[in-house]
């Protein structure tokens, strides 16, 4: 939606709406509900808002070493000493770094590749954070690559061209598990996960 | 009468595209309607009864509600996810290159049975083939012919006479095979070997599986791809991106050297 096709709001309402317009999953519906829902807010706040997103575009970079978002570079986890810096696990986008750090099951480092190879929508290797993944694995001090891209074609994809790509042949390269998710059902399981959830099955 | 409002049909997943907070946008080819865009509601939870069924290059039989603008997929079931094709990166990238040519050629709306049949059987005959690349050049010959655009290899396209041995050549844009004495300035032209020429005939009026066993020899197997893929990206009128793809991993000099062309 434009200022045009909003005759009667005011200019400045409508360009609130045309750039929330521009968010994804964002409606001109939407845009507006959430415009107007700013408008009533107490100044303060709103002010917070605006704030919040000057201060994330200002402030946030890209860490030299995991690639992830981070407010410095290197960032939190590369910095702290007490992470396991022999494992490194790749992932697909920063909110996958988020959703392992959440299980607390992994203490290693994380590299981030910002994508994932995607041919038929013109994503290459080349436009991925893949250069700065294989030199870190040229120090003998890795001893894991951990690929958790997701399962998914291109997530698939993409594991086996850093397998392709991988130089060191004492570097253990292990893949997260596939199978059944918690609370998902047998019987709508496809086929490929199903016979991989039976290869992965485990002593009861 | 109006139609149903909920119908059936089996399709190849082309492609999909994350839309809201969990929902998916998937690009299907169906031998019924040819190709459509159709919602997957919460397909992009890892509990969604939809999740996996939907992957690209899968064959999958569908329910489908007639939406306003897309379809809405009310249930899906893998048909056959074609393993062998994901199992190895440059056969997955051909696949890609034949869900991308099927996505750019195929007709919306419209049955496409021929066009259906033919992509599933590459797909499926891509694996065993004594070289990967030869049914990818049967794919390409036939959506050609599937789509109006069949090579001209008996007459030549610009005087009209039988195509007899000697030195042709091949016309990307006038649709086939010049005569020794035509040489039009508007004509994109290829030289065109008999070899080469034999070949382009047994995929004309052959089985895929008798092409698919041919053991070309590289110089051919060259000719042959400098033929048919520049007809195809000229009649769709773009870059085929998966073939960028799939060329720079048969450009690499050796898996495992650590080595990612242009860097």
């Amino acid at each position: 939606m434009t200022p045009d096709n909003l005759p009667s709001a005011a200019p400045s309402i409508a360009r609130l709406v045309q750039e929330l317009n521009r968010l994804p999953g964002i409606g001109p519906k939407s845009a507006q509900r959430l415009a107007y829902h700013i408008i009533r807010l107490p100044a303060e706040e709103a002010y917070a808002l605006a704030e919040a997103v000057t201060a994330v575009k200002r402030n946030t970079v890209l860490c030299g070493q995991c690639q992830n978002l981070a407010e410095a570079t290197p960032c939190a986890i590369c910095a702290d000493q007490r992470r396991n810096r022999s494992i490194i696990c790749v992932v697909e986008e920063p909110m996958d770094v988020l959703a392992l750090e959440r299980t607390r099951s992994f203490r290693g480092l994380y590299h981030v590749l910002h994508g994932v190879i995607s041919p038929i929508n013109g994503i290459g290797p080349d436009q991925l954070k893949l250069r700065e993944l294989l030199s870190r694995l040229s120090v003998p001090e890795v001893t894991e690559l951990v690929v958790a891209t997701n399962p998914t074609l291109e997530g698939e994809a993409t594991a086996m061209y850093i397998r392709r790509h991988l130089s060191r042949d004492d570097l253990r390269v292990t893949r997260l598990a596939r199978g059944l998710p918690v609370g998902g059902s047998l019987e709508y399981t496809d086929e490929t996960t199903l016979s991989r959830a039976f290869q992965g099955r485990q002593d009861l | 009468m109006a139609p149903p409002r909920t119908y059936r049909c089996e399709g190849l997943t082309l492609r999909k595209a994350a839309i809201g907070e969990a929902d998916l946008v998937v690009t299907v080819f169906t031998a019924e309607q040819g190709k459509l865009r159709a919602v997957a509601k919460g397909a992009r939870r890892s509990t969604s009864k939809l999740v996996g069924h939907l992957e690209p290059l899968t064959l999958t039989r569908l329910s489908m509600a007639r939406g306003r603008e897309l379809e809405i997929i009310t249930q899906a079931q893998v048909v056959d996810s074609l393993p062998a094709l994901k199992e190895d990166l440059p056969l997955m990238a051909r696949g890609l290159y034949v869900a991308e040519l099927l996505d750019g050629f195929g007709p919306e709306a419209s049955p496409s049975p021929g066009l259906f049949r033919l992509a599933a059987a590459v797909l499926r005959a891509l694996p065993g083939a004594a070289d990967p690349e030869t049914p990818l050049r049967y794919f390409e010959f036939h959506l050609l012919r599937l789509t109006g655009m069949l090579p001209e290899l008996y007459q030549c396209v610009e005087c009209g006479s039988e195509i007899a041995p000697g030195a042709h050549r091949f016309s990307v844009n006038l649709g086939g095979v010049l005569c020794p004495a035509c040489s039009p300035a508007e004509a994109l032209m290829r030289p065109l070997s008999l070899r080469a020429m034999k070949v382009l005939r047994l995929m004309h009026r052959g089985s895929l599986s008798e092409t698919a066993a041919l053991t070309l020899n590289p110089s051919l197997a060259a000719e042959l791809k400098s033929i048919l893929a520049p007809t195809v990206r000229y009649w769709l009128g773009k870059e085929i991106r998966s073939n960028s793809f799939l060329e720079q991993l048969q450009n690499e000099r050796r898996p495992g050297t650590g080595a990612i062309r242009g860097q």
